[in-house]
């Protein structure tokens, strides 16, 4: 005899999961993505991804994260984003520092905070060829495919 | 003219290449600080550029309009998680605001603005003496 029913197994846990994340949301700073664009379940940062025959490339979203400030790695058919974003820079520049006050925040919807991202990619990568650029908060990841995952003419002879 | 469904800039996928993926408009998350008695808003427009970035203040109204240019990636999509359009927003920030003196900077794909407040004047103080 099946007690539980399939999705309502613990609804209580996910009550408690509910108010923990309402809650959360008044007393933290927002995750990186912000509280209105994404779910929390979400990772960041959004990518698209697009497969040619010789190239995978991956293209992610990051404004306001420096490219010093941001790390990649592959391993294999998997690569990891790695980055951290500041928090923003509001204080004017043509005062001195020791003369400003701390700004009054009246609205904080965009995250700061460290991010790790692994993604799995369709095939294995030439690692030595991996090109990445950020631009104006948009990173593109370029990557060759391994030798071996490219397709190969196969050329038929006849006797 | 077939009206767009009212959900439409709502949408954050849109196959690549689309017609209406020019004229998405997705809404970006913003920072308010007031500071040094500036108002300062930072907001995330990645994909735009200085020129492509309009902002406007009028009747109290701060407006971003930002565009971005399409751009598309070669080959076919394996994983799309979000779309690619320009973005708007407005914000009430009342009539204390000097609006010919907004300085507005983009890098990095971020949008920082900064408004001044009025150079109000200084209240009066009115000594009360004892007569």
């Amino acid at each position: 005899m099946q007690l539980l029913r399939v999705g309502y197994a613990h609804p209580l846990e996910d009550l408690r999961d509910e108010m923990d994340r309402l809650w959360n949301s008044l007393t933290t700073a927002p995750p990186l993505h912000g509280w209105t664009r994404q779910t929390a379940k979400e990772a960041f940062p959004a990518v698209n991804l697009f497969e040619t025959a010789e190239t995978v490339v991956l293209e992610a979203e990051l404004p306001g994260i420096e490219p010093d400030a941001l790390e990649i790695t592959t391993l294999g058919d998997e690569l990891t984003l790695k980055g951290r974003r500041d928090e923003p820079d509001v204080l004017s520049q043509d005062t001195p520092t020791e003369a400003t006050a701390a700004p009054t925040w009246h609205r904080r919807e965009r995250g700061i905070g460290e991010f790790v991202r692994r993604l799995s990619l369709p095939t294995l990568i030439d690692p030595e060829g991996v090109e990445a650029r950020l631009q104006d908060g948009v990173l593109t990841v370029t990557c060759p495919k391994a030798a071996a995952c490219r397709p190969r003419k196969v050329t038929v002879t006849s006797r | 003219m077939i009206a767009s469904s009212p959900t439409s800039s709502a949408e954050r996928i849109q196959p690549a290449g689309s017609s209406a993926a020019q004229s998405l408009n997705f809404r970006p998350n913003v920072d308010v600080a007031t500071c040094d008695d500036s108002l300062v808003f930072v907001a995330d427009i990645p994909g735009s550029s200085a020129s492509a970035s309009d902002v406007q203040v009028e009747d109290g109204v701060l407006s971003i309009d930002a565009a971005v240019p399409a751009r598309s990636l070669p080959g076919t999509a394996v994983r799309r998680e979000y779309g690619i359009g320009g973005y708007q927003r407005s914000f009430q920030i009342g009539a204390d605001f000097d609006a010919s003196q907004i300085a507005a900077t983009y890098r990095n794909g971020v949008l920082t603005i900064r408004v001044p407040r009025l150079t109000a004047e200084q209240p009066h103080t009115i000594p009360v003496t004892a007569g």
